[in-house]
C-alpha cells in the first residue's frame, strides 16, 4: 500500500519537476482520463461517492493542456459553470518592465469569457483574483522575483455571462468560486509554490431566511444576499465578497456555514492540516482540492510506486 | 516572452532533410491531417476539436439586436478570436498578434465572405431585430495550423447550434425559451473549410496541417477555402517565398478532397450527437410532464 | 510631529536622514514607528499622517458644481478629490432592439411576482429596467496627472474600469435610483386599443397590458454618470461613490412627454417643472486597509512553520487596520477591506461588504469595521445634507 503524502510541502516537491518530463505512455493515459480522476477517487472513498450523488460535487482535474506550464478545468454542476485555467510560470514580461517588482514575482491574471468580449466587469473579477491569489504565491523562491505568474481562465462552458451585459456583478459574485479554484489547481499544476491553498463557497441568503449552497445565476438574481467567501486549509479567511442587504448577525451566519463547507464539520479543530479522516473530510472543499491534487500526483508516478 | 522559441538549426535540417526523403516528424504522408478528434459540450453550438495537439473550443452564441441601418434585411454574424497565453506561452494576454489577425482575417473571408451562415434567414422584423450570431474562438492548446483548426470547430458548431425561435405579431417579436419550443438549427447554404499547405525546400516538398514546428521550418504557406461542391471561395499566398504555380492547381484538388472527407466526419458526429440529444430530450420532456402532472395535483 | 518619532539613533550626524527621505527610503518601516512607537517615549501611536487608525480624512462636498449637466458634484476626501457629473439622455423605446422583444419565458416572473407583495415585484421591475435596459450608464477615468503614474494617451487603466464596474453594481444592488423616474410615459387620449387587443393573444402579454391598458412607456432617461478623480491620494472608491451619491441628490429632470403630433418627446424649459429623482436609501462607502507590522509575514508563515504561533505568543499587535488609507498606506498594504452600510429607522444594514488580499482581518474586525462605518455613515449624511 502506497503511503500517503504527509505534506503539502512534499506534494509541492513532487510536482515541481516539469510536467513535460513525464514518460510519453503516462501521458496518454493522462489524456484520455481527462476529467476521470474523480473516478479514481470514488473508488476509495465511498462516503465521498455518496456526497457526490447527493449534492452533485464538483468535478477538477489538472494538467490536460500541453503548451502551458500548469493547467487546470474545474466543473461545477450546480451553478453549470465550467472553467478552464492555465498557468505560465516564472515568465518574462518584457512588455511590463516598469510594473516588475525588483524582490517579488508579478501576479497577472486575465479571465475570458465563453461568449463575450471581455469589458469592465472582468476587470474588477481579474483585481480580486490577483490580490487573492497574489498573497499566497510565493513570489520570493528563487526564480521568481522580477518574473510574471501569468494565469489565463477561460469560462468555457456554462450560462451565458448575459451578453451585452458582462457588468453584471450578481453573475461575477456566482462564477467566482468556480474561478478561484480553477486558478489555484492551475497553479499546482505548473508547481508555482503557494503557502497555503484554499477553497471557496458561494451562499444565498434567500427572502425567508435560509443560506443556500451554490446558487444558479438565476437563483442568485432572486436572493436577499449574495456572500462568496475563500477559506484556507488553515482556516484563515482569504475573501469576502458579500452584497445585497444584510446584518452582521445574518453574515456572521454565512460566515459559519461557508467556514463548515470548505472545511468539512471535522475541522473545527485548530490546524486544518490534513487531520482528516478518509471519509468525512474530503465531503468539504478544501478535502475535494486535495483530493484532486494527490490524485494526479498518484498517477504522475504511478510508476515509481507500482515499482515499490 | 513574446515569441515563440525558436526552432534550433539541427531540428530545422532535420525537418527538411527528412521532408527529402518523404518523412514526416511524425510518420505522416505529404497529404494526411493530423488525427482530428470533435466532440460537443452540453450546450448547443459548443465545441471542442483536438487536431493533434492543438486543442481549440467553439462557443456560438445568439441574441436579438437591432440591424444595421445599412442592411436592415440582414442579421449580424461575427467570428471573435482572441489567442491567451493559454494557448502558448508566446502569447500575451490582451494584446493582439500577427498570428491573430491573420487567422481571424482567414476566417472571416472563408466563412463570412462566403456567406456560409445566410444572414438574411437572421432577420426577424426587418430594420427593427434580428440575430446577432457570434462564434468565439478559444486556442487553448497550440500546436501549428489554427485556421484549418478553427475553420472545422466553427462550421461544425455552427451546424450543432439551436436558436430560440422567434415569432413577430403585430409587431411585437416573441422570443420562445428552449423549454417552450424547439430551437431553430441555422441557415447554413455551403460547408466550406480551410486547408492549409506549407513549402519546404522551394516548394519541392508540400504538406498540408502543419504542426508548429513544421510551421517554424516551412518556407512559405498556402491556404485554400473550398467547400464540398469544390467551389474555391478563398485562395492565399500569404508569405514566403514564391510556389510553383502548379503546385497551387495540385494541391487544390487535394484540398477538396480533404473537405470532403472532413466535412463527412463533421457531418457523422453531428447526427451522433443530434441522436444522443434526441434520446435524452425524450425522457426530458417525459419527465417534465410527470413534474408538471405533480403540480397540478 | 511626525519627526519626533523616527527611529533614528542619533550617532553619527552625517548619516542622520530627514524624516521625509526615511519615509521614501524606508517606508515600512516608517509607517512601523509611527503606529508602534517605543513604550518609553509616551507617544501615542497614529499613522504618519497624523490620524488615529480609525480616523477619516478630511472630508468636503459641494453640490452643483458643473452647469452643463442635470446633476453634479464634487468631493474631497483629503487630498483624494473627485469629480461627478450626471447627464441624462432620452433613449427611444423604438431604439431598443429588446423592447420589442417579449421573452415568452417572462411568464414566470409573472408568477412569481403574485406570489410576493406587489413593492417587491415594483423593485423586480425596477431592477430588471435598468439592468435590461443600462438606463445607468457610470463611467470612471482616472486622468492625467490625478497621480504621477498616469500617462496621457493610456488606454482606461485596470484600476479604473474596476471602480466603473464597482460604481456600476453599487447601483444596481441598492436600486438607488428608481426606474419610475426614469420612465417618460404616454397618455392616448382617447382608447385606440387594436394594438393591445391583437397583441393580447400570448396569456403573458395579457396580464402585463391589464395592469395598465392605457399608458405606454415611450422612452427612458439614460443617466451617464461620469466621474473624474482630478487628484488621487489614496482611496479613490469612497470619493468616487460619494461623488456619484451627491450628484444624483443634486440630478433634475426637466418634465418630458409624448408629443403625438410631431411623434417626438418635448421637454419643458421651465424650471419648476424639472423634478429631482427620489432615491432609494443614502449607502455610504468606507474603505480600510491592513498594514502588517511584519512585512514578510505570509512568507515567513511557509519557512518556519511555526511562526504564527510564535507571533501570537509575543502578543504584540501585529497589524494595524487604517481607515480611509491614503496613497502612501495603501502602497504599503495588501489587504483591503470595504463596506457599505446604509441607515434605515437607526438600523446599520450591510449593502456591500468585501476583503481580499490577505488574511488578518476576520470576523471580529469586520464587527469593529460594521461599527466605524456606521459612524462615518452619521458623518457623511451631515456632509451631503449640507452641501
Amino acid at each position: 500500500m502506497r503511503d500517503r503524502l504527509q505534506t503539502r510541502y512534499q506534494v509541492q516537491a513532487q510536482l515541481r519537476r516539469p510536467i513535460k518530463e513525464r514518460p510519453a505512455h503516462e501521458k496518454s493515459q493522462r489524456e484520455t482520463t481527462l476529467l476521470l480522476p474523480t473516478l479514481r477517487t470514488l473508488k476509495k472513498l465511498p462516503n465521498f461517492y455518496l456526497s457526490i450523488v447527493n449534492m452533485v460535487g464538483p468535478i477538477a482535474s489538472l494538467s490536460q493542456l500541453n503548451r502551458a506550464d500548469g493547467s487546470a478545468s474545474y466543473k461545477c454542476p450546480a451553478t453549470g459553470y465550467s472553467i478552464l485555467g492555465a498557468v505560465n510560470a516564472p515568465i518574462e514580461l518584457p512588455a511590463r518592465r516598469d510594473a516588475l517588482k525588483p524582490e517579488e514575482a508579478t501576479v497577472e491574471v486575465f479571465v475570458k469569457p465563453g461568449t463575450t468580449t471581455a469589458g469592465v466587469g472582468e476587470r474588477h473579477v481579474e483585481g480580486i483574483l490577483r490580490s487573492v491569489l497574489g498573497k499566497i504565491v510565493l513570489g520570493r523562491e528563487k526564480g521568481f522575483p522580477r518574473r510574471g505568474v501569468v494565469l489565463t481562465l477561460a469560462i468555457v462552458g456554462g450560462e451565458n455571462v448575459e451578453r451585452g451585459d458582462s457588468a453584471n456583478l450578481s453573475q461575477y459574485l456566482t462564477i467566482l468560486p468556480a474561478l478561484l479554484h480553477a486558478g489555484l489547481l492551475a497553479m499546482v499544476s505548473a508547481s508555482v509554490p503557494l503557502s497555503m491553498t484554499f477553497s471557496a463557497t458561494l451562499l444565498g441568503v434567500t427572502k425567508s431566511g435560509d443560506i443556500v449552497r451554490d446558487l444558479s445565476p438565476t437563483a442568485a438574481k432572486a436572493a436577499v444576499s449574495l456572500h462568496v467567501f475563500a477559506v484556507s486549509s488553515k482556516n484563515h479567511l482569504l475573501l469576502n465578497e458579500s452584497e445585497g442587504r444584510f446584518d452582521f448577525d445574518t453574515w456572521e451566519l454565512v460566515r459559519e456555514r461557508a467556514l463548515s463547507v470548505c472545511q468539512g464539520e471535522t475541522a473545527a479543530s485548530a490546524d486544518g492540516d490534513v487531520t482528516m479522516g478518509e471519509g468525512t473530510a474530503s465531503a468539504s472543499l478544501n478535502g475535494f482540492i486535495r483530493e484532486t491534487v494527490e490524485d494526479q500526483v498518484y498517477s504522475d508516478y504511478a510508476f515509481k510506486l507500482d515499482s515499490i | 516572452m513574446s515569441k515563440e522559441a525558436q526552432l534550433s538549426i539541427a531540428e530545422r535540417d532535420f525537418i527538411l532533410e527528412a521532408l527529402r526523403e518523404n518523412v514526416r516528424l511524425d510518420g505522416r504522408q505529404p497529404d494526411d491531417y493530423r488525427a482530428l478528434n470533435i466532440s460537443f459540450g452540453e450546450e448547443y453550438g459548443h465545441v471542442n476539436l483536438q487536431l493533434g495537439k492543438t486543442n481549440i473550443i467553439v462557443r456560438i452564441s445568439s441574441e436579438v439586436t437591432k440591424p444595421r441601418e445599412d442592411r436592415p434585411f440582414d442579421g449580424l454574424f461575427n467570428i471573435n478570436l482572441e489567442l491567451t497565453a493559454m494557448g502558448s506561452p508566446a502569447w500575451e494576454n490582451g494584446r493582439t498578434n500577427d498570428i491573430e489577425a491573420y487567422a481571424t482575417n482567414t476566417l472571416d473571408r472563408i466563412i463570412r465572405h462566403s456567406n456560409a451562415l445566410d444572414t438574411e434567414s437572421l432577420c426577424i422584423l426587418k430594420g427593427v431585430s434580428c440575430w446577432s450570431i457570434r462564434a468565439d474562438v478559444h486556442v487553448i492548446d497550440y500546436d501549428g495550423n489554427i485556421t484549418d483548426a478553427a475553420c472545422i470547430a466553427i462550421m461544425a458548431g455552427l451546424q450543432h447550434f439551436r436558436r430560440p425561435d422567434a415569432v413577430v405579431r403585430d409587431g411585437r417579436v416573441i422570443v420562445y425559451g428552449v423549454e417552450q419550443r424547439v430551437p431553430v438549427a441555422l441557415n447554413i447554404t455551403h460547408k466550406p473549410l480551410s486547408v492549409t499547405f506549407h513549402t519546404f525546400n522551394d516548394s519541392k516538398h508540400v504538406v498540408v496541417d502543419a504542426t508548429l514546428k513544421e510551421e517554424q521550418a516551412a518556407e512559405g504557406d498556402l491556404v485554400i477555402g473550398i467547400n464540398s461542391a469544390g467551389d474555391v471561395c478563398y485562395l492565399s499566398k500569404y508569405a514566403g517565398a514564391p510556389a510553383d504555380a502548379m503546385v497551387i492547381v495540385n494541391k487544390t484538388n487535394v484540398a477538396w478532397e480533404k473537405v470532403k472527407q472532413i466535412n463527412a466526419a463533421v457531418e457523422k458526429v453531428l447526427q451522433a450527437d443530434l441522436a444522443k440529444r434526441a434520446k435524452i430530450g425524450m425522457a426530458d420532456e417525459s419527465r417534465a410532464e410527470n413534474d408538471r402532472l405533480v403540480q397540478i395535483e | 510631529m511626525a519627526s519626533s518619532t523616527t527611529p533614528i539613533s542619533p550617532t553619527p550626524p552625517s548619516l542622520a536622514l530627514p524624516p521625509s527621505q526615511f519615509a521614501r527610503l524606508q517606508p515600512h518601516a516608517y509607517l512601523l514607528a509611527h503606529l508602534s512607537p517605543p513604550p518609553a517615549s509616551n507617544q501615542p501611536s497614529v499613522r504618519a499622517n497624523g490620524r488615529a487608525t480609525s480616523q477619516f480624512r478630511v472630508t468636503s462636498a459641494n453640490a452643483g458644481s458643473l452647469t452643463h449637466t442635470n446633476g453634479s458634484a464634487v468631493v474631497r476626501i483629503g487630498d483624494t478629490a473627485a469629480v461627478c457629473g450626471v447627464r441624462a439622455e432620452i433613449l427611444h423605446t423604438k431604439d431598443i432592439a429588446s423592447w420589442s422583444v417579449l421573452q415568452a419565458s417572462s411568464e414566470q416572473n409573472f408568477d412569481k411576482s403574485n406570489d410576493v407583495g406587489v413593492s417587491e415585484s415594483q423593485d423586480e421591475e425596477d431592477r430588471g429596467h435598468i439592468q435590461d435596459l443600462d438606463l445607468l450608464v457610470p463611467n470612471l477615468s482616472l486622468s492625467t496627472g490625478c497621480a504621477p503614474g498616469f500617462t496621457p494617451g493610456a488606454p482606461p487603466s485596470a484600476l479604473a474600469q474596476s471602480l466603473s464596474h464597482q460604481i456600476l453594481s453599487l447601483l444596481h444592488t441598492t436600486r438607488l435610483v428608481r426606474a419610475d423616474d426614469l420612465r417618460i410615459w404616454y397618455q392616448p387620449p382617447n382608447l385606440d386599443s387594436e394594438e393591445f387587443r391583437n397583441a393580447g393573444e400570448g396569456m403573458d402579454v395579457d396580464t402585463e397590458q391589464s395592469e395598465d391598458p392605457e399608458r405606454e412607456i415611450k422612452a427612458f432617461w439614460v443617466l451617464y454618470i461620469d466621474v473624474m478623480i482630478i487628484s488621487l491620494a489614496g482611496n479613490p472608491f469612497d470619493a468616487a461613490w460619494a461623488s456619484v451619491l451627491a450628484a444624483l441628490r443634486d440630478t433634475k429632470l426637466p418634465k418630458a412627454w409624448w408629443d403625438a403630433d410631431n411623434e417626438t418627446i418635448l421637454c419643458s424649459d421651465n424650471v419648476a417643472d424639472a423634478r429631482k429623482l427620489s432615491l432609494r436609501g443614502l449607502p455610504i462607502a468606507s474603505s480600510f486597509c491592513s498594514f502588517e507590522g511584519d512585512a514578510a509575514a505570509g512568507w515567513r508563515a511557509v519557512v518556519i512553520p511555526d511562526a504564527e504561533e510564535q507571533k501570537q505568543k509575543k502578543g504584540a499587535q501585529q497589524r494595524w487596520i487604517l481607515a480611509d488609507p491614503d496613497g502612501y498606506e495603501e502602497g504599503l498594504s495588501q489587504e483591503r477591506a470595504s463596506l457599505v452600510v446604509d441607515k434605515e429607522n437607526g438600523k446599520t444594514v450591510i449593502v456591500k461588504m468585501e476583503k481580499h488580499g490577505g488574511w488578518t482581518v476576520d470576523s471580529d474586525d469586520l464587527r469593529q469595521l460594521v461599527d466605524v462605518s456606521a459612524q462615518r455613515w452619521d458623518e457623511m449624511k451631515r456632509i451631503l445634507d449640507q452641501c
